[in-house]
């Protein structure tokens, strides 16, 4: 992986993020909208524009790739850079998790003496 | 009472926002926007006042994938309108959306994106003919001979401060959206 990409794409977007998780699967652009929105229980509800210009910088960048068309649809799936950037990005979501729960921890831990 | 109105109104490159609202505006006034054509001329047609969200979007990647790029708009519920040098206009209704006004950008990264897409695609090729075209022309002021070349000094020398003005205009509306992204 080189510099351009690690200082792009780590830490990333939450779109960015949502998108590479999600085409671990083949899926089109409203594809990973619709997915978000289930997941997030419709906190997130991702725009096309913001949809559209990712999966164009992800594409030339080469962290997914452009599969084939259906019904006027572009299908993507995760290429194996894609994972490297997706698995980078899990261990320091990973380690935010594991910090806020060490430190929140300690607080309560305080509190209740 | 009319049923149709046409306005003229000048929105620079860098004012899509300001756009945005005007045709907004208009819809909950009862003017729902029909089309736009050169010499920015903007038509509309009465109707029952609503509020619309109207967006624009400048991707010159999309306008070569045109059909992929319109269907995914579609898909998240907004009408395509037409395309105007080079941006693309949508509309969706307030009432259409679940969760609270939307817009076709929901983060900051992406909103700067189309900051430098309009300023790769237009304002770029402006500072180019400036830089190349027009200043060259500049050095010449002094040496003509034939009043045609003193009349030409003349018109690169307005033509100049027109450019001048518009960068700095260009500047000023970078900097205000600047801004407005990191304070949202």
């Amino acid at each position: 992986m080189d510099a351009h990409i690690r200082k792009v794409y780590v830490p990333m977007t939450e779109t960015g993020f949502y998108i590479l998780l999600c085409l671990q699967e083949e899926a089109h652009g409203y594809g990973i909208v619709q997915r978000v929105e289930a997941l997030t229980r419709g906190e997130i509800r991702l725009s096309p524009g913001t949809m559209y210009g990712s999966l164009s910088k992800m594409e030339k960048d080469g962290l997914i790739q452009f599969l084939r068309e259906e019904e006027k649809r572009k299908i993507y799936r995760i290429t194996s850079l894609g994972r490297q950037v997706l698995e980078l990005e899990q261990k320091r979501i990973d380690r935010l998790y594991r910090n806020m729960m060490e430190v929140q921890g300690n607080e309560i831990h305080k509190d209740g003496v | 009472m009319k049923s149709t109105k046409t306005e003229f109104k000048i929105f620079t490159i860098l004012q899509w926002e300001k756009e945005q609202e005007y045709l907004r505006r208009q819809q909950q006034n009862g003017w729902r926007f029909t089309r736009v054509n050169f010499f920015s001329m903007y038509h509309f047609e009465r109707c029952q006042p609503e509020d619309v969200v109207y967006q624009l979007d400048f991707n010159q990647e999309g306008a070569a994938h045109r059909e992929e790029y319109l269907q995914l708009f579609r898909d998240c519920g907004w009408e395509y309108l037409q395309d105007y040098v080079g941006y693309s206009y949508f509309r969706k209704p307030l009432s259409a959306m679940k969760g609270g006004e939307e817009a076709i950008f929901c983060d900051d990264a992406s909103r700067l994106d189309m900051l430098e897409r309009v300023f790769r695609g237009r304002v770029a090729l402006l500072l180019v003919i400036f830089f190349l075209c027009i200043l060259p022309q500049l050095f010449r002021i002094g040496q003509e001979k034939s009043g045609m070349e003193q009349f030409f000094s003349v018109f690169f020398l307005v033509l100049a401060a027109f450019y001048l003005a518009v960068f700095v205009c260009f500047a000023v509306q970078f900097w205000k959206y600047w801004r407005s992204v990191h304070r949202r």
